[in-house]
């Protein structure tokens, strides 16, 4: 039950970074992103990367709830 | 971790009061910090201090003022939803949907993420555009945040990350559980959460 339960934290997380990595590469970087008028960005790229990223934190997240000691 | 009179410990404090607010301060801290870091990884960057700070003293303030005390609102709000959550959200949570009645680490960290969703909801749906938008003269913010000045769809997703990180942090943080292990678990009706 627990090895099942980690490999579910451990889908969401590698789920994450297959987003983040799909859209870090598919998206133009935006010229200026650091400058008061930087380029519009691309919307899948970067919503991708959002995604991804969300995936990622929630992972590391539920893995690090179940390493609790206090579980 | 510290035990109090409830038969509930909390990793902060001795109370479910003391404990959300230290929670939900450090998960605003550091929800805010990484939207501020956002443009870092590609994405459209979150000020929320200066938002704020834009509502109450309008856009032609000095900017620092306005980082400022946009600041303290955010900070503010920040802390009044973790208390709301701590104090209502996660007892409810844990009445209404059986499987997290226990407090348990994961449990708590479920209904913290949760909880961000539901303010990703609020925070796309009605602050960005009935309170953002017309700051800006309207048609800057699209409907449930599907655009924001020169991004689309992006900035919707982005605002997800943030509110998750927000709620992630808040659940881990915000961890009630039973201080005797054996013989006083109460967690089925939430009694001592409060």
């Amino acid at each position: 039950m627990a090895s099942r339960t980690l490999l579910v934290y451990a889908g969401i997380f590698l789920l994450g970074l297959v987003l983040l990595a799909i859209g870090a590469l598919t998206q133009p970087y935006r010229i200026g992103a650091f400058t008061a008028n930087p380029t519009p960005g691309s919307e899948a790229g970067e919503s991708l990367i959002a995604l991804g990223l969300t995936f990622v934190i929630v992972g590391i997240g539920y893995f690090l709830a179940w390493a609790s000691p206090t579980q | 971790m510290e035990e109090s009179d409830s038969g509930v410990k909390y990793l902060i404090g001795r109370s479910a009061g003391k404990s959300a607010v230290i929670a939900a301060f450090v998960a605003t801290h550091v929800a805010t910090m990484a939207g501020l870091w956002f443009g870092g990884v590609r994405l459209p960057q979150f000020n929320f201090n200066m938002l704020n700070g834009w509502l109450v003293l309008g856009l032609t303030a000095d900017p620092v003022q306005t980082f400022v005390i946009g600041g303290i609102l955010h900070y503010t709000s920040g802390i009044i939803w973790g208390v709301v959550f701590a104090l209502i959200v996660h007892p409810a949570l844990g009445r209404f949907i059986k499987p997290l009645a226990a407090l348990t680490p994961t449990n708590n960290y479920i209904k913290g993420v949760l909880w961000g969703l539901v303010l990703w909801v609020i925070s796309s749906a009605f602050w960005m555009p009935l309170l953002i938008d017309p700051l800006f003269g309207g048609g800057v913010v699209g409907p449930f945040l599907t655009k924001f000045g020169l991004n689309g769809v992006q900035a919707l997703f982005a605002n997800l990350l943030w509110h998750s990180i927000y709620g992630v942090n808040l659940g881990l943080l915000f961890s009630p559980t039973p201080a005797a292990t054996r013989g006083s678990w109460r967690a089925a009706t939430g009694v001592g959460v409060r």
